[in-house]
């Protein structure tokens, strides 16, 4: 965590304010679909409660904390409280692995007669350096807290959808994990950090031994793996369970799928974790395929000397940089996660054999051929010189 | 280092504590949860012992796919006659007994043999990926035979499944 | 190392505040009064019939299995990914592409039969 108290008491404080940032973005989210989908269907959407409607997450809030807290008499009681909390853990885990901006460089100062060394903070909850082995990993785990809910509520349709949900997220996550096979086989490395740096630059690549630069467009791994990041981000939508894959909630078959029995707060905790696991998904769209928090053609470098060039110094000159591709990295973010809005009401729900087939018959089968005729173009480019 | 072989031992109380709590819960719902447990925990016990890449292949096979799958099985089926055939009778005492004795090997085997390990010494590898690297280049070259079995294996595996699922009468067909 | 007390801190804390939470809500919200048809499994208002179990497609049980298998076959070209430029390098890039091409042919072998084999049709 660190060598001293300072570095401790920042990454813990750190740690928490991502989650929490992860978890107020909720509202928000909430807030941008109901008005997203009413300007779709051309209605008003929540509009009367303050500016825009925008209290109105301030009134949702209050209305979920001040509801009856009720459980079915049947249901298994420590698993239906254990479930929603379950549902939290993935997708808090996931997002802190993620870096969101530039690391921010401290220098030595003085505080309470004492000098405290350069530090360097990373800005995300924790740096792993196999990153996407470990993001898939505890995505995984997000089939318990459904199928703790599902079984837990003793209830034909809870568990229906549970199983549903568990089904169609195990088969996508095949496609998932093998659409990503293709961009470590580009950059060679399972760390975020290391991928976004590579992403930095105008686009240049090794074409039959001769270096081919075009200028007008930037690094990204989309230009080197569209087929990936297409395969990736159809199989997001699936493992978040949103439309068109939203089976497990099919209100016509299955009333609301795992969390039919819950209310109140625990159905916000599988909000939370929902989204959660939506933003997982677009931050990593981001970190792979659009350069991460780096803003084409602008090298933080230069913003960092421009901003000390101004008078700041070198320490706050690190935290503003940090904060501006912060904000860089967020508008990428926000840009996915409109997109995940906008199919969820424009595309119809798939039927369930058609879902299966997509996933395993499609998918999978481009997934593959993605795979081979990456490693083939690799080992020919790389080998030709 | 005070604070690795801390990390240590809380880990390693929590997985024999998990793994005591799936044995012991007469429930088999919760005894797969406690396995889904088990198996998180081992996965931070690997990472501690910096083999990130296993630790994450942990959470994604065993955690993420086979007590899943575990899980999926025993939620769909109401267990409520197979748990009373299974609490006791000779037939089930004789398995307890036998398989109490084949831990106790095990365990016996265990330090015995790595009591051996130590002496010969343990390679430190700190980069995270490196060991990755030598994890590839191991199975591409001293073991590429047992890889490529493994592919065929698994083929087997998945042939030997579908057709099984074929056979018409069972229970739950 | 520290990142994972970092992760273990992360994720202690995440299940804390899930169950503060839930715990503030319970002190905060009015007292549920009981009554048999509210605190009943909800079956669209009628009456509830079923016990929360009932038989279960094998197909869901196939789907698992064939999953896992495909699963470990994925996890394995992982590290196969992270070190091939390493591999052409060194000069063993054509080796190790053969040796994952006959794997995943194999996989392919056991995709396009399963296919055949109708196992992963669902209606």
């Amino acid at each position: 965590m660190g060598s001293d108290a300072f570095e401790i008491a920042i990454n813990l404080v750190k740690m928490i304010v991502i989650f929490l940032l992860m978890v107020q973005l909720v509202p928000l989210l909430v807030w941008i679909e109901r008005r997203g989908s009413a300007f779709i269907q051309n209605r008003f959407g929540p509009n009367r409660v303050g500016p825009l409607g925008l209290t109105q997450l301030l009134a949702d809030a209050v209305k979920f904390i001040f509801k009856e807290e009720f459980i079915p008499s049947r249901s298994r009681k420590f698993l239906f409280y254990a479930a929603p909390v379950m549902s939290l853990i993935p997708g808090a885990l996931a997002f802190g692995s993620i870096p969101l901006s530039l690391p921010i460089n401290v220098e030595a100062f003085e505080m309470f007669g004492q000098t405290w060394g350069p530090y360097r903070f990373a800005f995300q909850s924790f740096e792993i350096g196999v990153g996407i082995v470990f993001v898939l990993g505890i995505s995984s785990l997000g089939a318990y807290g459904m199928l703790t809910a599902g079984w837990a509520s003793v209830n034909k349709y809870s568990i229906f959808g549970a199983l549903r949900a568990s089904a169609q997220m195990i088969s996508y996550e095949l496609a998932l994990g093998l659409s990503l096979v293709g961009i470590i086989l580009i950059y060679g490395t399972f760390d975020f950090s290391v991928m976004i740096s590579e992403q930095t630059g105008p686009l240049s690549f090794m074409w039959f031994g001769s270096e081919v630069v075009i200028p007008f467009l930037p690094n990204w791994g989309i230009f080197y793996q569209p087929l990936g990041a297409l395969l990736l981000f159809i199989t997001m939508f699936a493992e978040t369970n949103r439309a068109p894959f939203d089976l497990p909630e099919a209100e016509a078959e299955l009333v609301a799928g795992y969390h039919t029995e819950y209310g109140g707060l625990k159905m916000n905790m599988f909000y939370i974790g929902e989204y959660g696991h939506m933003m997982v998904a677009s931050a990593l769209m981001t970190t792979f395929y659009f350069g991460g928090y780096h803003l084409p053609f602008v090298d933080p470098d230069t913003v960092n000397t421009a901003l000390m060039y101004n008078g700041y110094s070198a320490t706050m000159a690190s935290v503003l940089t940090a904060l501006t591709f912060h904000l860089v990295f967020f508008a990428k973010l926000f840009l996915f996660l409109w997109i995940f809005i906008w199919v969820r009401w424009t595309l119809p729900r798939f039927r369930y054999d058609q879902l299966m087939d997509l996933g395993w018959k499609k998918l999978l089968p481009w997934a593959l051929a993605n795979t081979m005729v990456t490693a083939v173009v690799v080992f020919l480019m790389r080998s030709w010189s | 280092m005070l604070t690795s072989g801390l990390l240590f031992y809380i880990l390693a109380a929590a997985i024999v504590l998990f793994a005591i709590a799936v044995v012991m819960s007469s429930n088999p719902i919760y005894s797969a949860l406690y396995l889904a447990l088990t198996m998180v925990t081992l996965a931070f016990m690997f990472f501690m012992l910096n083999a990130p890449f296993i630790a994450g292949v942990q959470l994604i096979v065993y955690a993420g796919a086979v007590v899943v799958l575990f899980t999926m099985v025993m939620m769909l089926f109401d267990l409520k006659k197979e748990q009373e055939a299974f609490a006791r009778g000779k037939f089930t005492g004789f398995i307890k007994i036998a398989s109490a004795g084949w831990l106790c090997g095990l365990i016996a085997g265990a330090v015995y043999m790595s009591s051996e390990m130590i002496v010969s010494g343990s390679k430190a590898v700190s980069e995270n990926t490196a060991t990755t690297k030598n994890l590839a280049i191991e199975l591409f070259t001293n073991y590429i035979l047992a890889f490529e079995a493994l592919g065929i294996l698994l083929l087997l595996i998945a042939v030997g499944a579908v057709s099984i699922s074929r056979i018409k009468g069972g229970t739950h067909a | 190392m520290t990142s994972l007390v970092a992760i273990l801190i992360l994720a202690l804390f995440v299940v804390a505040f899930g169950a503060g939470l839930l715990f503030l809500v319970s002190l905060v919200g009015p007292k549920p009064k009981y009554s048999s048809l509210k605190d009943s499994t909800y079956e669209c208002g009628l009456p509830v019939q079923e016990t929360g179990h009932s038989k279960i497609p094998v197909k869901f049980y196939l789907t698992a299995i064939l999953f896992i298998l495909f699963d470990i076959e994925i996890i394995f070209m992982y590290p196969w990914a992270v070190s091939f430029t390493e591999f052409i390098e060194q000069g063993m890039g054509l080796h190790v592409l053969l040796s994952m091409g006959f794997f995943l042919f194999v996989f392919i072998f056991g995709l396009v039969w399963e296919i055949k084999s109708r196992a992963l049709e669902w209606n």
